[in-house]
C-alpha cells in the first residue's frame, strides 16, 4: 500500500510547490518597480571624492536597484585620460582640467567637456599631534615643501629648529601625493607658487595614506584633504603678512576667504544638445537634491552656495528628456 | 584465423605520422610560447622608437645625464615628466629611477642571499629528512604572500616600527648572526650529554629560543648603548657626523621585505643544485679527513656554485620586478643616493603610479614604456643567463656521476 501511495503523494506535492514557486515569483516581479533607470554608471576619477561618488552611488541604489556602479579612483589625472579615450562618462576631479588635458578631450571628441562644480573642500597643512607647532606663512611652507621657493623664501627649512620647534628628529620629513593626484597639483599651484616639489617628498597614493604617515612620524608634515584628517594628526593654520591666521571653517572655505581652498568638480561628455543616459540623470539630480548635499557634509566637505546650486539645478532641467 | 589488424608496414607507418604530428604541435608549443615572449619585447621597442625620431627627438644626455634645475646651482637629476602649467619645464631623467630599482634590487639580495643560502645548505646538507619535509612547506607559505600584503606590512607597521628604535633594529641586525656564531661556540663547552643532545641536524629548532633571547636581550640593552656610544642620538649622530638623513621609508627597509618576498625563490633553487650534487663526492672528501666545514667549503659548495650562481640571479630579477613592496614602502622619492637610509623610486613603482594618467601617445606614455622595456631587458638577460648556467651545470654532474 505505501509503495502505491507515495507516487500519487508525490505528484500533489509536486503541484502545490510548483503553485508556491509561481506565487514567489510573481510576488517577486511586482516588488521591480517599472524602472527606466538600468544599466551602469561608471566614474575615473579622484581618490579625494571616491568616497562621496562611492555614497551617492549607494543611495541611487537604494532607490533604483537596476543601476551598477562601476567606480574608479585612482587620482585626478586619470579623469581626463579617460574622458578622452571614452571609457567613461563621468570624471570627478579635485582640481580643474588643464589646457593640455581640454584640448585632448576636444581634439578626441569634437566638443569640450562639461564642468560641474559638486562641493567645496580645503588642503589643510598637517603635522603630528605631539609638534608643537601652531602657524605657517605662506613663505616658509613654500621653503619647506619646494626647491624652488617661488614665492619668495630665500632659504630651504630643512630642520624643525630653523622654525623654532624642537622634536626628536630635527630633519623635516615631508609627506604629500603623487602626481596622479589633484590635490599635489592643487598644493603645487596655491602654496608652492607653481614652483616645483623637493624631491625627498614621500609620495603616497591616497590622503588617507598621507594622514597614516603623518600620524606615526612626529618629525613629519605633510599636506591632505580636510576630510581624511584623524586625531593622530593636527592642522597647522596659515599666517598672513599681518599675522592673523586663517583656519579652514566651513564659511571661509566657501566664501573662497581660506586660500588652500578648492571646488571639486565632476566632468561629463556630453555631445551638445545630448541627453543624458538615465543612469546619469539620476545620480546629478540626486548630486543637487538637498539629500545629496547633506552626503557632502558628511563626508566632510563644504557645500556649495544656494546660487551656484540653483544654477547648475537649471541646466540639469535644460537639458532634452531621458530618451 | 586471419589477424583482423591492418599489415604490420600500415601500422608502422600510421604510428610513424603520429609521432611526427605530436612531436610538431609539441614544438610549435613551445615555439609560441617563445614568440609570444619575445613580441613582447618588440612590441615595447616599437612603442619606444617614436621618442628619438622627429622634431621633439629626445637625446641620451637628456634621459641619462644631469640637467640644470630651478634653485640649484649644479645639473641634477631629475624625473619631472608632466607639465602642469603654461611655461613649466620638464625633465626625463630615467638614471634615479633606474638607480632606485638596482638600489632596491641590491639590498634585498643582501639580505636574502645569507639567509637563503644558509638555510639551503642547512637544510640540503645537513637536516634530517623529517625537518627538512616541515620546512619546505613553510617557505612555499612564504611565497605565496602577496606582494602588497608584505607592501602593505611593512609601510605601515615596519617603517614606523624601525624608526622609533633605530638603535635597536642597527643593533639586531648585528647581533643575530653573531648570536648564531656564538651559539656554535659554546655548544662545543658544553658537556658531552648535552652536546649529543643539541645535535647539528636540530639546529634549526633548537636555535630558535637563543635567536629570540638574544633579540630581546639586544633590544633591552639598545638604549643604553645609544647612550653611551652616540650620546642617546643615534639619528642625530649619523646627521652630524657621516652626513647621512635618515628617512622612514628607506632602502633598508624595503630590503628587508622585498629579501623576505624573495628569499623562497632562492632557497628553492639553491637547495635543489646543493641536492643535486653527488653524494660520492661529499663522502669522499670525508672519508680522506676533511672536516664537515673543509668538506662544505672546498668541496660541496664549488661543485654546486653554478646552480646557486643561477638561483641568485634569478632572485635578481625577482627583486628588481617587485613592484608593490616597492611603491607602498619606499616614499617613492626619485634620490640618486647611496645612502642606505634613504628612499628610493624604482621603475617598476613608476610605471603603476604614472601610467593611468599619461596621455596615450605622448611623450610621458612612451618614456614609460621605455621603463618598461629597460625592466624587461634586464629581467630576460638575468634569467637566460641563469637558465644557461642551469643547463651547464647539470650537464656537468651527469659526466661526474658517470665517472664514478
Amino acid at each position: 500500500m505505501a509503495v502505491i501511495d507515495r507516487p500519487r503523494r508525490g505528484h500533489r506535492r509536486g503541484r502545490w510547490s510548483a503553485l508556491l514557486l509561481g506565487g514567489l515569483l510573481s510576488l517577486m516581479a511586482a516588488r521591480l518597480p517599472a524602472d527606466d533607470v538600468v544599466g551602469p554608471l561608471g566614474a575615473v576619477g579622484s581618490d579625494t571624492l571616491a568616497g562621496l561618488m562611492l555614497s551617492w552611488g549607494e543611495l541611487l541604489t537604494e532607490r533604483h536597484p537596476g543601476v551598477r556602479l562601476q567606480l574608479q579612483a585612482s587620482g585626478s589625472a586619470s579623469a581626463p585620460a579617460a574622458l578622452a579615450a571614452g571609457t567613461t562618462r563621468l570624471g570627478p576631479m579635485s582640481r580643474s582640467m588643464n589646457e593640455f588635458e581640454r584640448e585632448a578631450f576636444i581634439e578626441r571628441h569634437g566638443y569640450p567637456p562639461v564642468e560641474l562644480e559638486i562641493a567645496r573642500d580645503a588642503l589643510a597643512v598637517i603635522v603630528h599631534r605631539h609638534n608643537p607647532l601652531a602657524s605657517l606663512s605662506r613663505r616658509e611652507l613654500d621653503a619647506i615643501f619646494s626647491e624652488s621657493r617661488r614665492c619668495g623664501g630665500e632659504r630651504s627649512i630643512e630642520r624643525w629648529s630653523q622654525l623654532g620647534v624642537t622634536l626628536p628628529g630635527d630633519r623635516i620629513v615631508l609627506h604629500g601625493r603623487n602626481v596622479a593626484s589633484g590635490t599635489h597639483d592643487l598644493f603645487r599651484l596655491r602654496a608652492l607658487c607653481g614652483g616645483s616639489y623637493r624631491v625627498d617628498l614621500n609620495e603616497h597614493p591616497g590622503s588617507a595614506a598621507v594622514v597614516a604617515a603623518v600620524a606615526a612620524e612626529p618629525s613629519a608634515i605633510g599636506f591632505a584633504g580636510l576630510n581624511h584628517l584623524t586625531a593622530g594628526v593636527k592642522a597647522v593654520t596659515r599666517r598672513d603678512a599681518a599675522g592673523e591666521a586663517a583656519s579652514p571653517t566651513p564659511q571661509a572655505v566657501r566664501r573662497g576667504d581660506y586660500s588652500l581652498s578648492r571646488s571639486l568638480y565632476l566632468y561629463l561628455n556630453l555631445p551638445p544638445g545630448g541627453a543624458l543616459p538615465g543612469p546619469e540623470h539620476a545620480f546629478l539630480e540626486l548630486v543637487f537634491s538637498p539629500l545629496g548635499q547633506t552626503v557632502v557634509e558628511e563626508q566632510g566637505f563644504v557645500v556649495l552656495t544656494e546660487e551656484r546650486l540653483a544654477e547648475q539645478r537649471e541646466w540639469l532641467d535644460s537639458l532634452p528628456p531621458v530618451e | 584465423m586471419k589477424d583482423p589488424r591492418p599489415p604490420l608496414s600500415l601500422r608502422l607507418r600510421r604510428r610513424r605520422v603520429r609521432d611526427r604530428l605530436a612531436t610538431l604541435l609539441i614544438t610549435a608549443g613551445g615555439v609560441g610560447v617563445v614568440v609570444s615572449v619575445l613580441a613582447i619585447g618588440v612590441f615595447l621597442a616599437l612603442e619606444v622608437v617614436p621618442l628619438f625620431l622627429g622634431a621633439d627627438a629626445l637625446s641620451p644626455r637628456e634621459l641619462w645625464g644631469p640637467q640644470p634645475v630651478e634653485g640649484y646651482a649644479e645639473p641634477q637629476h631629475r624625473w619631472r615628466p608632466e607639465p602642469l602649467i603654461e611655461g613649466d619645464t620638464t625633465h626625463f631623467g630615467m638614471a634615479p629611477l633606474v638607480w632606485g630599482t638596482l638600489k632596491a634590487a641590491l639590498w634585498a639580495l643582501l639580505f636574502a642571499v645569507p639567509l637563503a643560502l644558509g638555510a639551503a645548505i642547512h637544510s640540503a646538507l645537513y637536516m634530517p629528512r623529517r625537518l627538512r619535509t616541515r620546512l619546505k612547506p613553510t617557505l612555499e607559505l612564504m611565497e605565496a604572500l602577496p606582494g602588497v600584503v608584505i607592501g602593505f606590512v611593512a609601510g605601515i607597521l615596519l617603517a614606523p616600527w624601525v624608526e622609533r628604535h633605530l638603535a635597536g633594529s642597527l643593533a639586531l641586525l648585528v647581533a643575530l648572526p653573531l648570536g648564531m656564531v656564538a651559539a656554535g661556540g659554546l655548544r662545543a663547552l658544553l658537556p658531552m650529554p648535552l652536546r649529543v643532545r643539541l645535535s647539528p641536524g636540530w639546529a634549526g629548532l633548537w636555535l630558535m629560543p637563543w635567536l629570540v633571547l638574544v633579540g630581546v636581550a639586544t633590544l633591552w640593552l639598545a638604549p643604553a648603548i645609544e647612550a653611551a656610544l652616540f650620546g642617546g642620538d643615534l639619528r642625530g649622530w649619523l646627521a652630524d657626523t657621516l652626513d647621512l638623513d635618515y628617512a622612514a621609508r628607506n632602502a633598508m627597509v624595503v630590503g628587508l621585505a622585498m629579501g623576505f618576498a624573495v628569499i623562497p625563490g632562492i632557497y628553492a633553487l639553491a637547495e635543489d643544485a646543493l641536492a643535486g650534487v653527488p653524494g660520492s663526492l661529499g663522502e669522499g672528501a670525508q672519508a680522506l679527513g676533511a672536516t664537515r666545514w673543509q668538506t662544505l667549503w672546498k668541496v660541496l659548495l664549488p661543485a654546486a656554485a653554478p646552480g646557486i650562481f643561477s638561483a641568485i640571479m634569478i632572485g635578481a630579477g625577482r627583486a628588481a620586478g617587485e613592484t608593490m613592496i616597492v611603491l607602498m614602502a619606499s616614499g617613492n622619492t626619485a634620490l640618486m643616493s647611496i645612502n642606505p637610509l634613504e628612499g628610493l623610486r624604482s621603475l617598476s613603482a613608476t610605471i603603476a603610479i604614472e601610467l593611468p594618467e599619461a596621455a596615450v601617445g605622448g611623450t610621458h606614455y612612451r618614456l614609460l614604456f621605455l621603463a618598461a622595456l629597460v625592466l624587461f631587458a634586464f629581467t630576460f638577460l638575468v634569467n637566460t643567463l641563469a637558465e644557461g648556467v642551469r643547463t651547464r651545470l647539470r650537464r656537468r654532474y651527469r659526466r661526474l656521476e658517470g665517472g664514478t
